[in-house]
């Protein structure tokens, strides 16, 4: 009842125009601040979780650099240079790549694509390869070795040599369907074998071949060679990281550097997250400039009846209480209305995410809340001291 | 809770009544519990004044008003709400009622702003028994002086008191109105054990005093 009457002495209609300008530029702020928030909380979700790590984290090969005085024995990696560095912060996992100890080429088996070439194979663990293919394993009964093959190969062939040599441009399905014919010198003489591409890959840029072939080949045809690693990969958050950048450098390592693709969406990603968030705090300054004044309107306006009021015996505690109820509510609608939209975005992006195979959570993080109930809390201090300071000038 | 006066001078008005002798200002007096106190006090002599400075919507004087054992001065926003919630009341000489509310709304909100002492059925009654039944769902600003002056009268009998301070409270009301109204703020007075003081131009018999002084 008290309320009721209070609701007609103290009356905020006198600045309703100035109220709906609050609200707006409170909303704009609030899905600015909001989303911006959850942008950031969605892409460390992204480089966190486990789904998506091998689509988008890093993978960097490292090796040491060539100089004119090294030979293939000073660039092979010690213990203690790959133990050093799986204890950096940067590396998430390590994965030693395995060179053939043997000699191999690769030629066709079929007269209309003709082609013969040395070559030599790699290996690493699985988990670092990003082609999920059925053909990927090997044992002792295979028919064939399966084959991951650098995009970058296929590219210069169809661009480079196949126009020069007057030889058909392949499609990555059309090299997959042919089988290679793949010759082994051992020291009791050469093997043949028949290789297929599985896959095609960006990560490593050397042919590989799953690590039980490799293991099994070396013990057979590999001679008495150095079996230290010389290259080992790495699974990096970060590939811009500068300690990694600087830890390479003093250690005289080196890596491929066009691990830029990431480190640009990163980039852009950071720059549409400050401009949001600076644009949104900027704005809610702004609102609670026009929140404030609205208040102190409202009260001014009052003035005579609040101090009637407070003449009879409202204690002025009666009256904030009141005047917090008259105008915070609003902002929690507004709030509650924001996470609800920034909600309803997070599922359609989600949508839109997982049909290019990222995987998002498809509610939101419980860091926009987190901010949305600091913010809160900053509008219910702001309310609340506007209106004390008001009253009590009143 | 009596309430003490110490040589107590409005700073305005100092020069004008040190020359005059005077029951209250300067003076030492004690308004005890229950006593029904009248002051009477011709034109331009403080009466408002002094009401004010008793109720502590004024502090420009020298001297101490003192409440129970309290200097007024001390007294906090929120003490001063609840003191004035609970156990003074008051009848300004200027009425004050909200001119934007109905009759009944004004005397309501006295009612429940703090824990109510009265059931709302008691506004009608006080409002019959003054002749004001009428005019409760009518805006106060368009009730007549005579009127908003009962108003008044019931708003200030609607809480918890000790002490009631009236401002001139019959002025604008007739012989045989004046004499339902002191009726009734003595019935009030007497059924909370409270005391009042009254501020008026002239002698009178509505109540029988317990003391009478002139300002």
């Amino acid at each position: 009842m008290l309320n009721i009457l209070l609701k007609k002495l103290i009356k905020a209609s006198a600045g309703r125009s100035r109220f709906v300008l609050a609200v707006m530029g409170l909303s704009i702020a609030l899905l600015l601040i909001l989303s911006a928030v959850q942008v950031e909380a969605d892409y460390d979700d992204m480089l966190n979780n486990k789904n998506n790590q091998d689509s988008i984290a890093n993978f960097l090969v490292i090796n040491k650099e060539v100089t004119e005085s090294s030979n293939s024995a000073s660039t092979t990696l010690s213990e203690a240079d790959i133990a050093s560095l799986k204890k950096q912060p940067f590396v998430q996992e390590t994965g030693l790549l395995t060179p053939s100890r043997f000699k191999v080429s690769a030629q066709s088996v079929s007269n209309r694509i003709p082609f013969y070439t040395d070559l030599f194979f790699e290996s690493v663990p699985d988990e670092f390869i990003d082609v999920k293919s059925s053909g990927w394993k090997w044992d002792d009964n295979s028919t064939y070795i399966p084959m991951i093959v650098p995009n970058m190969f296929l590219t210069m062939y169809n661009f480079g040599f196949a126009a020069s040599q007057d030889l058909p441009q392949l499609s990555p399905e059309l090299v997959k369907s042919l089988p290679i014919q793949i010759n082994i010198k051992g020291p009791s003489g050469t093997v043949s074998y028949i290789g297929k591409a599985v896959g095609f890959s960006d990560r490593i840029s050397s042919v590989l071949v799953p690590q039980p072939f490799m293991d099994w080949a070396n013990k057979k045809f590999g001679g008495n060679q150095n079996t230290q690693p010389s290259r080992i990969i790495i699974k990096t958050k970060d590939p811009g990281d500068p300690v990694l950048v600087n830890y390479l450098k003093v250690h005289g390592l080196t890596t491929d550097s066009d691990k830029t693709r990431f480190s640009k969406l990163r980039k852009t990603v950071d720059i549409i997250v400050n401009f949001s968030w600076i644009t949104g705090a900027v704005m809610l300054l702004f609102a609670l400039l026009i929140f404030t004044l609205f208040i102190q309107l409202t009260i001014a306006s009052a003035r005579e009846e609040i101090v009637l009021l407070i003449t009879l015996g409202a204690a002025p505690r009666q009256l904030q209480r009141f005047l917090v109820k008259q105008f915070f509510p609003s902002n929690i609608v507004i709030t509650a209305i924001v996470l609800g939209v920034i909600a309803a975005l997070q599922v359609w992006l989600q949508q839109i995410l997982q049909g290019q195979n990222i995987y998002l959570n498809p509610v939101i993080s419980v860091y926009s809340i987190v901010t949305a109930i600091l913010i809160l809390l900053v509008l219910w201090i702001v309310n609340f001291t506007t209106i004390r300071k008001y009253i009590r000038q009143a | 809770m009596q309430i003490e006066l110490k040589q107590v001078v409005p700073i305005p008005l100092k020069d004008k009544f040190m020359q005059r002798v005077s029951d209250v200002w300067n003076s030492n007096i004690i308004f005890k519990d229950k006593d029904w106190i009248k002051i009477k006090a011709p034109s331009g002599t403080g009466k408002t004044t002094l009401v004010h400075m008793l109720y502590k919507l004024r502090n420009d004087y020298e001297g101490t008003v003192i409440w129970g054992n309290k200097n007024i001065r001390d007294i906090d926003d929120k003490t001063l709400a609840e003191i004035r919630q609970s156990s003074v009341s008051i009848i300004f000489q200027d009425l004050r009622l909200f001119a934007n509310l109905t009759a009944r709304e004004n005397i309501e909100l006295k009612r429940v702003m703090q824990k109510p002492f009265y059931e709302s059925d008691v506004i009608d009654r006080m409002a019959e028994l003054l002749g004001v039944a009428h005019i409760l769902n009518q805006r106060a600003g368009l009730c007549s002086y005579g009127e908003q002056q009962r108003l008044a009268i019931i708003r200030a009998l609607m809480q918890p008191f000790n002490w009631l301070i009236m401002d001139e409270p019959f002025s604008h009301l007739d012989q045989a109105n004046m004499r339902k109204a002191a009726a009734l703020i003595a019935e009030e007075c007497t059924k909370r054990n409270a005391g009042f003081i009254l501020t008026d131009l002239d002698e009178d018999d509505h109540f029988t005093y317990s003391k009478q002084l002139t300002l």
